[in-house]
């Protein structure tokens, strides 16, 4: 199958200041593919590349194997930009039904269920819209037209708790659907529930593309194990993966890199009574993965 | 109509219908004081006029006849304030286009629209267009209508001719301003760049007829190409208008190439 995004190489200077720097990339079709990094590292600038709004310094980029420049394409994709600005006297539902129009029409009754789903009010103008109001008036234009390729730049910024939930079902939706969807954070957090591959972006550059699974695996978690009676330290010395090892008594604190296994098996030998593991905090395993990537590099060179 | 040419009107009605009543305001108003000034002749005897500076008489577009009908509302009308005004108004429309859009960020949606760029220009030049046109209309009407309430005997032919001049000026300006919001996507600038032309072309255009050093210079000036006809008083200048339409023509070619290549929003 062919890829849905494609970019080789691809390049953007603003002046002397480096946007993004040679960016060969592919998303696949029916992927969610999270796209990560601080800010200004990049990630906004790609997205920008991808939908036409800025021309590339050098290198190539192209969506559904069309060049970006080409209008048809983007009747195929829904974008959220980053900073969306809605402004005016315009109430949102006409402002959007003129979007749909342009986009070749949406089905009947469509924007009037994304909004009930995202509890969005359409009849405020656009000018008087809340931050959280604009973000959803944001996601139903995306979303509206069924657009094989969603770009969402930071979609979930500005969202309380509940509309996050309701997005992420869209998300997966959209991905049931057979739909691409490429999503951008600076937070792993964001896009670790849907996304199955992972770019990171740092300093205009790709540093990383992985996948979800294959890092959870490789993911640090706290556990915490509670015995009925003390247990010695050393049946759990030496184990594999098990780091920062402390039993006091009849408890033990331990940190696991990649599976649990070994650990289970040992604690097994007695009674356990309680135990608490925190969810795996990806984030923390990709900046140890690549602080010690670029730790290898660095060694490599010198 | 377009959908986009449509939905740009939408945008440019509130300003369409404010400028109009403006205009129309300011024309009533001058149009109406003519016969209370007629009933009085020392207030425009070629003496009273004679007191002015030389170069403030040029500024103003000579005054030699303005005690006639037709001198009056060329001098009100014609001459500064209407085309000033008019200007300042297709300034602003030809601003929202893009440059405002762009400023404001709302453009970057736009720009990710099924529609090329091309298009999206030329629409949203449309709409400025027909815009004007409509102002333009409604304030020859008035024009019109005024002018012979108040007996200044001037064929509606005349009026035509110059009132066309007028919005060919104004479309110059608008389109003008567009452009170099197209190309560099900032208000100020282009608002800076149409308001010197203007006032420079101006006065380069008056002062320059009895200026030798600068009178070369007033055939890159716009307003030459209105004023220079005396369209209120010899009809259709229609040389000088093609200079306008095609010039109008060279700028929407050059902001449809500068935004063709140019990055949004950055």
């Amino acid at each position: 199958m062919t890829a849905v995004v494609e970019t080789e190489g691809l390049t953007k200077f603003y002046g002397a200041r480096r946007g993004l720097e040679d960016l060969t990339l592919e998303i696949r079709p029916g992927e969610v593919f999270g796209y990560l990094g601080p800010n200004g590292a990049g990630k906004t600038t790609t997205i920008r590349l991808l939908l036409g709004v800025i021309r590339p310094t050098s290198g190539r980029a192209t969506v559904f194997g069309a060049d970006t420049r080409d209008p048809r394409v983007r009747a195929r994709i829904g974008y959220l930009p980053g900073e969306l600005a809605l402004e005016g006297r315009e109430r949102a539902r006409d402002y959007l039904q003129f979007l749909a129009d342009v986009r070749g029409g949406v089905s009947r009754g469509r924007i009037d269920d994304l909004a009930e789903r995202l509890d969005a009010d359409l009849s405020v103008r656009m000018g008087e819209l809340s931050k959280g109001n604009k973000q959803k008036v944001g996601l139903i234009q995306a979303f509206m037209h069924e657009p094989e390729l969603l770009i969402l730049d930071e979609p979930t910024s500005g969202l309380d708790p509940l509309v996050q939930q309701e997005f992420l079902a869209m998300v997966r939706e959209a991905r049931t659907a057979g739909h691409t969807i490429l999503m951008s954070s600076h937070v792993l957090a964001e896009v670790e529930h849907v996304a199955d591959r992972v770019g990171i972006v740092r300093a205009g550059r790709l540093v990383a593309v992985e996948d979800i699974a294959a890092l959870r695996e490789r993911a640090v978690r706290h556990v915490e194990l509670h015995f009925d009676a003390p247990v010695p330290k050393e049946s759990f010395e030496g184990l594999p993966g098990v780091r920062d090892l402390v039993v006091q008594g009849a408890s033990l604190r331990c940190t696991i890199d990649g599976r649990p296994d070994a650990l289970i098996k040992a604690a097994a030998r007695y009674t356990v009574v309680h135990m608490v593991s925190a969810e795996p905090d990806l984030e923390e395993i990709f900046l140890t993965y690549y602080s010690e990537e670029e730790g290898r590099h660095a060694h490599a060179g010198a | 109509m377009p959908t986009l040419v449509r939905k740009t009107l939408g945008e440019y009605r509130r300003a369409l219908i404010g400028w109009t009543v403006g205009l129309c305001a300011f024309l009533t108003m001058y149009i109406s004081i003519y016969a209370s000034m007629m009933k009085d002749p020392e207030t425009f005897s070629a003496q009273a006029i004679a007191k002015y500076p030389g170069a403030f008489r040029d500024l103003m577009g000579g005054m030699s006849d303005i005690a006639t009908g037709r001198g009056y509302l060329h001098a009100v009308a014609y001459q500064l304030l209407g085309p000033l005004l008019f200007t300042m108004c297709a300034a602003i429309l030809g601003n929202r286009a893009i440059a405002g859009p762009e400023e404001a960020r709302t453009l970057e949606l736009t720009l990710t629209l099924p529609i090329d760029r091309r298009r999206l220009l030329l629409e949203r030049w449309a709409a400025l267009a027909l815009g004007l046109l409509a102002v333009a209309l409604v304030t020859l009407a008035l024009v019109a209508g005024a002018s012979s309430a108040a007996d200044m005997e001037v064929p509606f032919g005349d009026i035509l001719a110059a009132h066309t001049g007028l919005f060919l000026l104004v479309l110059f300006f608008g389109t003008l301003t567009l452009c170099v919001g197209a190309a560099f996507g900032r208000k100020q600038v282009a608002l800076a760049v149409t308001g010197v032309w203007g006032v420079a072309g101006y006065i380069v255009e008056t002062m320059g007829r009895n200026l030798d050093a600068i009178s070369w210079l007033r055939w890159v000036s716009p307003v030459h190409y209105y004023l220079d006809g005396r369209p209120l008083y010899q009809g259709w200048p229609y040389g000088d208008y093609l200079v306008l339409l095609g010039a109008t023509a060279v700028l929407l070619m050059t902001a449809l190439l500068a935004f063709e290549r140019r990055d949004v929003g950055v």
